[in-house]
């Protein structure tokens, strides 16, 4: 399955972006500006197009930053504690999005795709 | 708007599921005569087999409606209901209520957590669950009967009052952020009805509670279950994210 291209039809759909060049890059919040309602209705779409169950603190990082305030409470190595929280990540993307965090939300479409790849294991 | 058959046929539908929660109450039962008079599919919820005993008793014909099991103290119950409700769910009807009568200063602590967590937080997860499946549909109505009692309290009503309020600010807020994709709400109110819990209350206030309502008289399972079916019929759709008293005029004097 062409996880990407289904990515874009329903984001194209959703936030009616017809034309806008989407690719695994893309920021979900940032470049297409996906508000809180849009991400709801994206779950949804996740969980009806590719059959899987769709937890939007994962899949939208929603508790990132407080997972790396507890992490560094806890004095734990932050890559760890992520990877444990965010189990479809690798820890080099992690890596990514901790040096990425100043431009805000790091959330890109292949992390929707990880997500889906993951919850369809 | 008034009893019998001809009037109900008017009422045109935007879809034919319809989920009742507490389904085993006198008014739940009402209202399920009606909504399969009108051509709906009702799914009635009931928490223990007595209660689902009592369904049958009062609908004998059970190729009409299904029943499904609920119970509002345990969490895996709903993934239960989901499974049976699937991806087709047009309407909500939420009767289901704890009982729970105390004077705050004088009231159990283990209950008290437990009666706000069934009655609001376990509420809030079925609602955000069957949005999801209404969002899926692209559309639905849900309609909450709450109670006058949420405005107007008598003492010891304060944990019943705190939980319906709490659960008409989130069908409230379910219509204000999904209205745009077709899915509405309505909280109503009901006043004193002559059946289920309010009948022993009318009976220990006798005419005196009477007096105060300006119709002179309670409500009737019947009349305020033909008004939830009119608040899911197309012809209500402009009701949404709003709360609706039907309480004889109870509410507006001193």
């Amino acid at each position: 399955m062409d996880f990407l291209s289904e990515i874009k039809s329903i984001l194209t759909d959703i936030l009616d972006i017809e034309g806008f060049r989407i690719s695994e890059k893309t920021y979900l919040i940032r470049d297409l500006e996906a508000e809180s309602i849009d991400l709801l209705e994206l779950a949804v779409c996740l969980n009806a197009k590719f059959k899987i169950e769709v937890n939007d603190d994962e899949i939208y990082l929603k508790q990132l930053r407080a997972f790396i305030d507890e992490a560094q409470r806890e004095k734990s190595d932050i890559i760890k504690y992520l990877a444990e929280k965010y189990p479809f990540l690798s820890p080099a993307r992690i890596e990514e999005i901790l040096a990425d965090l100043d431009g805000g939300p790091a959330l890109k479409i292949k992390d929707l795709i990880s997500y889906v790849k993951w919850q369809r294991k | 708007m008034g009893g019998g058959n001809d009037k109900t046929m008017h009422l045109q539908f935007g879809g034919k599921r319809l989920l009742i929660l507490g389904g085993s109450c006198d008014l739940a039962i009402a209202l399920t005569e009606c909504a399969i008079r009108a051509g709906l599919f009702p799914l009635l919820t009931f928490r223990n087999k007595e209660r689902e005993r009592h369904i049958a008793e009062k609908l004998p014909n059970t190729s009409q409606y299904d029943t499904c099991y609920l119970d509002f103290a345990d969490r895996s119950s709903l993934n239960f209901l989901l499974n049976k409700v699937g991806k087709r769910l047009d309407f909500l009807v939420d009767f289901a209520q704890g009982d729970f009568e105390s004077l705050i200063a004088s009231a159990n602590e283990m209950r008290i957590y437990s009666y706000l967590a069934e009655n609001i937080a376990f509420r809030a997860e079925m609602l955000k669950k069957v949005s999801r499946v209404m969002l899926q549909n692209g559309k639905g109505r849900m309609i909450f009967v709450s109670s006058s009692a949420a405005v107007r309290l008598n003492q010891g009503q304060g944990f019943y009052a705190a939980s319906k309020l709490a659960a008409e600010a989130l069908y409230k807020s379910i219509g204000l952020e999904l209205g745009s994709f077709g899915i509405t709400t309505v909280s109503l109110r009901p006043g004193y009805i002559g059946e289920g819990r309010g009948k022993t209350f009318i009976q220990k206030q006798g005419e005196a509670i009477l007096q105060k309502i300006p119709i002179h008289r309670v409500l009737h399972s019947q009349e305020v279950a033909e008004t939830i079916l009119f608040l899911l019929s197309e012809s209500a759709r402009g009701f949404n994210a709003t709360e609706i008293l039907m309480d004889g005029g109870l509410t507006a004097g001193k």
